[in-house]
């Protein structure tokens, strides 16, 4: 039995009821209704890459649709998709990280110049280079109570800025065999580069997705991350620490970073001052094509996989289809505002800042 | 009741100042197993200040509490500490996480692992299956589904629930039904008369007199940060309290 209140407010939504009804679907605003517009939401990254395929599909043909191509695709993908896991964790709690393409650039740095030390192993410097700035993040955002915004976005400039002077503007290269010109800093680590190409780079982010999965899913971390997200305050009442989460939230994202600096490494074999440069925005892009909701709460391991792959597919295929970069890079702006405005949920947000 | 021997709950002569303002100047009272004690008041009277130190959210500046018998030392005054010690609070609009799962509601903060860092489900969903069935609550659709997708009167149900199962000794409940339509809060004061069965103290924070009339078996007021009078529900009327809430 609906309330008085309930009678009110329903009212407005009477011909839309009608109109519903009328294609035989439950009325939107009922609670039928609402179960089944959920799930429409939550599958829109499944249709978003479905119909992106068909399209450049139908548009270039066999170009597209080769073995070759999507090999480039298994290739390109892995570094953004890692970085969008780093944005993932932050995400799901309600906070965002935009520091991630700086810490990318920088921690790659790090595990370069750990390799020059310490020989192979010592690319682990750059995971924990990669933690240490995660960890910053976490402390200044929770103890000083900045947002989280503005305190990436500081860190993004600082942890930039630190590269540059630390690196004096000069790259360090990957090579496979024993290089004899002086003037270039190098190391030799054939593994390294190996590790960067198909299939080695598809197999080592599948297993890092299975394990990210796993924790995102069946931990207690992984659950409380949403539930920060969900209600701050609830957990604060209930005698969580959540100051000590948050850090811990932001140096896992961290280490995140930190295995997507050392894939790029892989990857690009070198490690430059511009690594990593305007990718936060891509990680953050792949995230809300996964559609998890930038306002914290929800968010899918398996759908951030979907949306990393969509933007990576979106930019081969307009590549392909041969359009400029430029115009390239207006379409995966707009797709991005679409995928956002539909994965959101506007009546559960109040107000827009 | 009126002069038990044990009481579970005394609060003594606590204040607390927030930056030169006084909430609260000397809250005190007991609580006997078993009891549904309401505190009345108006706006401002002090009534949060004085359940947010019981429950350990806020530490008091003068004063203490005891439970069990045992006086709660300065450094021990933290949620943590009072809800190991059985006390549990349900807030009137700050009970739940909404995106989550009623098992993960009702097991906030204590969820059960399994090889320390992952979570036991089924122990989760076995355990809510019984706090509903034990209170009552039926009509529950899916224990996978986010809680925000239940009626207002299930969710409050489950906050409850989670504070009955977990505050053995002493459940308090803030405004538990000033969200609430009609059925929903007729179903969370069935909850609240299942509480009494178990010889749970509860203490109830309410504005609504008819419902504190119908539930509380004493009433403490509280006027301008003093716990100023206290009646059995039977010796009072309710023009008497409402005098006693507006003049002290």
């Amino acid at each position: 039995m609906a309330s008085d209140v309930e009678k009110k407010t329903m009212l407005p939504n009477m011909e839309n009821r009608t109109l519903m009804a009328r294609l035989g679907l439950p009325n939107w605003d009922s609670p039928e209704g609402r179960v089944w517009v959920n799930r429409l939401r939550d599958n829109v990254p499944f249709i978003a890459i479905t119909l992106v395929i068909l399209l450049f599909w139908f548009i270039s043909g066999d170009r597209f649709m080769s073995v070759r191509n999507w090999t480039f695709i298994a290739q390109q993908t892995p570094v953004l998709l890692l970085l969008a896991f780093a944005q993932l964790l932050v995400v799901t709690t309600g906070s965002i990280d935009i520091s991630v393409g700086s810490n990318l650039g920088f921690s790659a740095y790090m595990a370069a110049l750990g390799m020059l030390w310490f020989g192979e192993l010592g690319f682990i410097v750059g995971i924990f280079a990669a933690m240490l700035i995660g960890v910053l993040n976490g402390a200044i955002f929770s103890l000083f109570k900045i947002s989280s915004f503005v305190t990436t976005l500081a860190m993004l400039i600082i942890v930039r800025a630190v590269l540059v002077i630390v690196s004096d503007g000069r790259s360090i290269y990957v090579s496979d065999q024993p290089m004899s010109n002086s003037n270039i800093t190098s190391i030799e680590a054939k593994w390294l580069l190996d590790l960067g190409q198909f299939p080695q780079i598809l197999y080592f982010t599948v297993l890092v997705a299975v394990l990210l999965w796993i924790v995102y899913e069946k931990t207690v971390f992984g659950q409380q991350l949403k539930a920060l997200g969900g209600n701050e305050k609830v957990l604060r009442l209930t005698g969580i620490s959540v100051n000590w989460f948050k850090i811990q939230v932001f140096a896992a994202a961290g280490f995140m970073v930190g295995l997507a600096s050392f894939i790029n490494l892989a990857r690009s074999g070198a490690a430059t001052v511009q690594a990593g440069e305007m990718l936060e925005l891509d990680a953050i892009a792949a995230v809300a094509l996964g559609g998890t909701v930038l306002t914290g709460g929800y968010g899918s391991v398996l759908k951030t996989v979907v949306g990393a792959l969509t933007l990576t597919i979106v930019a081969n295929g307009l590549t392909i289809a041969g359009v400029p970069p430029s115009w390239s890079r207006i379409a995966r702006g707009l797709l991005l505002i679409i995928a956002i405005a539909i994965s959101l949920n506007r009546k559960q947000i109040d107000v827009v800042k | 009741m009126n002069s038990p021997a044990k009481p579970i709950l005394e609060v003594n002569s606590v204040s607390k100042a927030f930056g030169g303002v006084e909430a609260l100047r000397d809250g005190s009272l007991k609580l006997s197993p078993g009891e549904v004690l309401a505190i009345v008041g108006a706006n401002g009277a002090g009534k949060s200040t004085l359940i947010k130190i019981i429950a350990g959210v806020l530490t008091p500046d003068r004063g203490d509490i005891s439970i069990k018998g045992k006086s709660i030392a300065r450094q021990d005054h933290t949620v943590g500490f009072i809800r190991q010690m059985g006390v549990e609070v349900v807030y009137q609009d700050l009970a739940i996480v909404p995106n989550m799962t009623a098992p993960y509601n009702l097991f906030l903060g204590r969820v059960p692992r399994k090889f320390g860092i992952f979570v036991d489900e089924k122990k989760m969903q076995e355990k809510t299956r019984e706090v509903l069935a034990e209170l009552k609550v039926e009509t529950v659709q899916s224990l996978k589904r986010p809680i925000s997708e239940m009626s207002g009167g299930q969710q409050q149900s489950i906050a409850i629930g989670r504070a009955i199962a977990w505050g053995k000794e002493i459940v308090i409940l803030d405004e538990p039904t000033a969200a609430l339509g009609p059925n929903e809060t007729q179903q969370v004061e069935r909850v609240i008369n299942e509480i009494r069965k178990r010889n749970t103290a509860t203490i109830l924070i309410s504005h609504n007199l008819d419902q504190v009339f119908r539930l509380a078996d004493r009433l403490v007021v509280v006027h301008q940060g003093n716990t100023s009078k206290e009646f059995m529900r039977n010796e009072v009327t309710i023009d008497e309290l409402v005098k006693a809430i507006t003049t002290g």
